[in-house]
């Protein structure tokens, strides 16, 4: 089985927003047989805890040159255009 | 009615908040079309969230109330109310009897608003309809009656939604996000601050034209923005304050290294506890997300948020870095203040973030304008930590023996609390009519001048 892939989940609080989030993508993620594993952050701490993490995905904005890809997004939130996201988070993890 | 809802108090104050709370979320949850296995699972876990936040803070309030009485008795200051951060107020709000019945509340204000055409927003942040519980419950704390709490958490609603609409404008254009309002009461009461502020600023002549670098400033001050360290630290300083005259060494630094790791842990375990309650609510957000969208279709509409959206945002974490030992300082030099702060000093991006759109960003403006709202903020905590501790003690929260009084920045500092407060306390139910009317003023003057009130507070103005 291959290693689940790590997600750091960033918004201000990293308990409102990023919860949300993070629960939707574990969700969306595991329906298609994709095994994540997410951790939560306040946007002020992604610096520091982003290593070791395959993507970031964020509802505020971040650093972008952290060397992973980060997917900023409010599609989680408002319920619009949360397909495509989840699209575009597969496709930045590279699994088929 | 009133039989009534005292019976119904007095069912409340037995249960408390880890069991009934569940029962409520699930009805609700049930109600607006979530599956009865998901919102049972959701009820469950709120009720352990409570469970959980109550451990922690209890953890808290303990240290914290050791620290202040030593430093009271120590220095000879009066600061004997405690900043116990947002996470317990939002606890304690929704925990309280006005936090069980305020999900409905809220979404119905939304739903007759929405259909009078009295706002474009659909808050779907369910989460922070704690802030209306927190005021209900205050005015609750004030009046020794439910009914009011219920009608201020109502006013609440309405006030959060006329707020969001008026700074949305502003909001979409600084932040880049089309579509969203700010409906956050923790964040929108600033903007008169940031108002006046930038009306003084443009007034002063060298003053005006400064600007400062977020980027140094969020390397230089970035630890500032680390709870942990910052819960540390604090907590290591207010350790000597405290028992710098405990004993011999041993036992002062005992106590100083203790104080600090117990209050570095809160600043990790207090915001992990109240995950797990955000997690439980998930499932009633989304429900009421679909509620209400179904009911605004095919209007212009504002999906209203969290501002944890906005605050990443360098301006915001940046002149929220350099509040911190502004804070700090407040804390300590202003007259007939009691307020020590603690928990709170990571949630001053929430109360600056919406100076960011007025102010195009100027971290100078939002930090003078921040100190501002602020060193007001301590006054309208001390006054209001009566009501504050009282509230908890509504909400069956764990209080230690001989207990200092407890405050929080969000949104104990802030003017709505003391306004909300002060009128019921003074006026009773004619408290609540005053706000009504303000409120009502405030709309017809915005509707009636919608775009000079949109500009005033930050939007770009169209030629």
């Amino acid at each position: 089985m291959p290693q689940a892939k790590r997600i750091l989940v960033a918004c201000g609080t990293a308990i409102a927003t990023s919860t949300v989030v993070a629960k939707a993508i574990e969700d969306a993620l595991r329906e298609r047989g994709i095994e994540v594993i997410t951790r939560q952050c306040k946007a002020s701490e992604v610096a520091s805890m982003v290593e070791g993490m395959d993507l970031v995905v964020t509802t505020t904005p971040v650093p972008t040159n952290l060397g992973v890809p980060v997917i900023q997004t409010l599609a989680f939130l408002t319920g619009i255009g949360k397909e495509a996201v989840i699209e575009q988070i597969v496709k930045a993890l590279g699994t088929k | 009615m009133e039989g009534f809802l005292s019976g119904l108090k007095a069912i409340i104050d037995a249960l408390g908040a880890t069991v009934l709370l569940p029962i409520i979320i699930f009805i609700i949850a049930a109600v607006m079309g979530a599956k009865p296995g998901r919102a049972f699972r959701a009820a469950v876990t709120i009720g352990i969230a409570f469970i959980g936040i109550n451990l922690v803070i209890g953890l808290m309030w303990g240290s914290l109330t050791e620290v202040g009485q030593a430093i009271v008795s120590n220095l000879g200051i009066q600061r004997d109310v405690m900043d116990m951060g947002w996470p317990s107020a939002a606890a304690i709000a929704f925990g309280s009897p006005v936090g069980l019945w305020v999900i409905p509340i809220a979404i119905l204000v939304n739903i007759v608003f929405l259909a009078l055409r009295l706002t474009k927003t659909v808050n779907i942040d369910v989460w922070n309809y704690w802030h209306f519980a927190f005021l209900g419950s205050l005015v609750l704390a004030a009046t020794n009656n439910l009914a009011y709490g219920l009608i201020a958490a109502a006013i609440a609603a309405a006030l959060a939604l006329f707020l969001g609409d008026w700074t949305a404008k502003a909001v979409q254009s600084f932040y880049g996000t089309p579509g969203i309002s700010i409906p956050h009461l923790t964040s929108a009461p600033g903007v008169p601050f940031a108002i006046v502020t930038n009306w003084i600023v443009d007034r002063i002549p060298g003053l005006k034209d400064v600007e400062a670098d977020p980027e140094t400033i969020r390397k230089n001050w970035g630890v500032m923005g680390e709870p942990v360290i910052l819960g540390l630290i604090i907590g290591i300083v207010l350790g000597i304050l405290a028992f710098y005259n405990a004993g011999d060494a041993t036992t002062v630094i005992t106590k100083v290294l203790k104080t600090g790791m117990n209050l570095a842990a809160v600043m990790l375990l207090l915001p992990r506890m109240v995950q797990i309650l955000m997690e439980g609510l998930i499932p009633v957000s989304e429900a009421a997300r679909e509620f209400m969208q179904k009911r605004a279709a095919g209007r212009e509409i504002y999906i209203g948020l969290d501002s944890a959206i906005l605050v990443g945002h360098p301006a915001a974490i940046s002149s929220s870095l350099l509040l911190v030992p502004i804070a700090i300082l407040l804390s300590i030099i202003l007259p007939g203040n009691r307020v020590i702060l603690f928990a709170d000093l990571a949630v001053i991006p929430f109360v600056v973030a919406l100076f960011a759109p007025l102010m195009r960003g100027n971290i100078v403006r939002m930090v003078i304008a921040g100190t501002l709202e602020l060193a007001v903020g301590f006054y309208i905590a001390t006054g209001l930590a009566d009501f504050f501790t009282a509230t908890a003690r509504s909400a069956n929260f764990a209080i230690p023996e001989n207990a200092v009084r407890i405050t929080s920045i969000a949104d104990g500092f802030l003017w709505p609390g003391f306004l909300f407060t002060k009128l019921a306390e003074w006026l009773n139910v004619g408290g609540l009519v005053v706000l009504v009317v303000l409120l009502g003023v405030a709309m017809f003057f915005y509707l009636k001048n919608q775009e000079a009130w949109e500009v005033a507070a930050g939007a770009p103005a169209s030629k």
